[in-house]
């Protein structure tokens, strides 16, 4: 499958944090879920694909064209929604219709104005009426109305009531509708990903965990629950972290079935994106 | 780039009511013969830009706008020629209300001292924005605010001693080599100015971290 | 086509998908050379991944359910029915086993099971 993003061993040095060697592929017409805890490394990650900071390392490709040699012309094909970055809230979207005209070469007038109604976003009221709900909508009706290939969502649904996470996210399927789009969206809040996200990228304290389909994941993994006398029984090899709690291990493993073999199991719980993280994150090998 | 200062004056605009009052208190106290009317020029003009500098600051523009085509560089373009726009829509709006001011209080005006004012004015404003700007673009409103309070108060206070202690025309005489020239010379070195201005905080913008 | 995919439920997303669209085609509600909404607008639908309705549309494919045309989508084949009849009389079977199994162990005769048979199926109706 031809990717329509690469990233490939991409470094930066802050005082406090570093980004390690993150690489990772979005394949076309995939939504890849980029998760991790606030603090991990999704918002530098995802502004140095969009290059805009400097004095990074990697290299990162889009449609095939370097992310810095060809930036101009990448840009016109990205639509981007960055968390607390946007238009000055005395715009109104009729402003941004205007304004953006002059911006993108791919500017559509109508399907901008198509989903203002189907958003009942109203044209001509500031956006500092607006609630954040409606405002984080216009932001990615804004970032989708220049018919972009790719699409960089950074935290798009947080602090979102549920009803407009809903209606979010049924804007991101309809965009992958064509095949020849994907989408890059980070995440903390896992429960949106779990269902609609092709390929989930886990990064932890700078550094890519693991970059898998969702399927996969989600249907391989899982976590045992046990007790100290079980739990001593499990090779060390057979297990990727375990967290201990007041009365039981949490065990979690990276291949079900070969485990219910070996150790003969019968029960082996469904993994969420969230014990992943809480596991990865909190647990010890 | 059209779309970045159509971005500059849809701002201006939503801000007019603002602005309009600013106005409206330099007509009354220039209807009171307290103010010179030119100084509306290089006022208003500054304050009109930093609202708009100060304004994208909230939420983070310069960040967002580095994410469209040319982004970086198209916005510190369009923010200069949206300045010399404003420029010369507040040289009109300032030599109507002079001359409003003149009819109503009778006084009798020289033109031609007029005219020479108003390009020193713009001078000033120039000057002023020049080293405002790449202040505003490396450190943003917030941070570069003592900075360039500096500028402002060191720009005005000099201003007024300029024009209090010195009579024009000595200028005129000593610096006449320049005789005849000077509207040139005053045009030309304005954009001269602004043009090395936006040299460098186009620069600091292309270096920057978002 | 109406699915039904529970999110909490121990079976694998593509899995439901698969099973609900074999009882569609055992039951004749999806008929043969009717085509399946695309990966894309099911996925949409089912507010699922692309990856799940392609993995579940594949293995159909495997098993011979649906075939495929490349570039237009995915068809339900002739012999759907037959295989998905095949398949549920296989199930049945494998049930019924124990049942005799468990019958046998017991000194029940057939009779008695015969009759079980019939009261089971008229109750259903």
């Amino acid at each position: 499958m031809e990717n329509i993003l690469e990233v490939k061993n991409l470094n930066k040095k802050y005082d406090n944090f570093e980004l390690k060697n993150v690489g990772f592929n979005l394949p076309k017409g995939m939504i890849m879920g980029f998760i991790g805890e606030n603090g991990a490394g999704k918002t530098t990650t995802i502004k140095a694909i969009l290059n805009i900071i400097n004095n990074y390392s990697g290299k990162v490709k889009m449609f095939g064209l370097d992310n810095t040699k060809d930036e101009q012309k990448i840009k016109e094909d990205i639509g981007a929604v960055l968390d607390d970055m946007f238009f000055s809230e005395i715009l109104t979207p009729k402003d941004i219709d205007k304004i953006m005209k002059g911006i993108y070469k791919n500017w559509d007038s109508v399907m901008f104005n198509n989903y203002l109604k189907e958003f009942s976003l109203p044209n001509n009221k500031v956006i500092k009426t607006f609630s954040r709900g409606m405002r984080k909508k216009l932001e990615i009706v804004t970032a989708l109305s220049h018919h972009p290939k790719l699409l960089i969502l950074d935290e798009p649904t947080s602090g979102l009531d549920p009803v407009a996470r809903s209606e979010v996210i049924d804007i991101f399927q309809d965009f992958i509708q064509d095949d020849d789009c994907s989408i890059l969206l980070s995440s903390h809040i896992t429960t949106d990903l779990e269902r609609i996200a092709d390929y989930i990228t886990f990064i932890n304290d700078g550094e890519i965990v693991l970059s898998k389909t969702c399927d996969e994941l989600l249907e391989q993994y899982g976590i045992v629950k046990c007790g100290e006398k079980e739990f001593k029984k499990i090779d060390k090899k057979d297990y990727i972290k375990y967290k201990k709690n007041a009365h039981e291990y949490d065990v979690l493993i990276e291949n079900k079935k070969e485990f219910k073999k070996k150790y003969n199991v019968q029960v082996i719980d469904k993994i969420t994106l969230d014990d992943l993280m809480v596991l990865m994150i909190k647990g010890v090998k | 780039m059209i779309g970045f200062m159509k971005k500059d004056i849809a701002m201006i605009k939503n801000n007019l009511k603002v602005l309009g009052v600013l106005v409206a208190f330099y007509l009354i106290m220039g209807l009171f013969g307290e103010i010179d009317m030119s100084f509306i020029l290089p006022f208003m003009s500054i304050a009109i830009m930093i609202s708009t500098f100060s304004y994208d600051e909230l939420n983070n523009w310069n960040s967002y706008a580095a994410t469209f085509p040319n982004g970086r560089k198209n916005s510190v373009k369009a923010r200069y020629l949206t300045t010399v726009l404003i420029i010369l829509i507040m040289t009109v709006i300032t030599i109507i209300l002079s001359l409003f001011i003149s009819y109503t209080l009778n006084k009798s005006i020289d033109l031609e001292m007029t005219f020479l004012n108003m390009l020193a004015m713009i001078f000033g404003t120039a000057l002023v924005q020049s080293f405002m700007y790449p202040i505003i673009f490396k450190f943003g409103v917030e941070k570069g605010r003592i900075m360039i309070l500096v500028v402002i108060f060191g720009t005005v206070i000099v201003g007024g001693l300029f024009s209090s202690v010195v009579d024009l025309s000595k200028i005129l005489n000593f610096l006449g080599v320049f005789e005849n020239h000077w509207p040139l010379v005053l045009i030309v070195s304005s954009i001269a100015i602004l043009y090395i201005s936006y040299l460098i905080s186009l620069r600091f913008q292309l270096k920057k971290e978002f | 086509m109406e699915l039904i995919i529970s999110n909490s439920s121990d079976v694998p997303i593509y899995e439901q998908i698969k099973e609900q669209i074999k009882t569609k085609i055992v039951t004749g509600e999806l008929k043969a050379g009717v085509i399946l909404p695309s990966i894309r607008t099911l996925a949409k639908d089912l507010r699922c991944s692309v990856i799940t309705t392609k993995n579940a549309y594949e293995e159909l494919e495997k098993e011979g359910y649906v075939y495929s045309i490349p570039s237009k989508g995915f068809y339900v084949s002739d012999i759907s029915r037959e295989i998905a009849r095949e398949e549920q009389l296989n199930k049945i079977e494998a049930l019924i086993d124990t049942a005799v199994e468990i019958a046998k162990l017991n000194n029940i005769e057939k009779k008695t099971i015969e009759q079980m048979l019939d009261i089971l199926y008229e109750e259903d109706q």
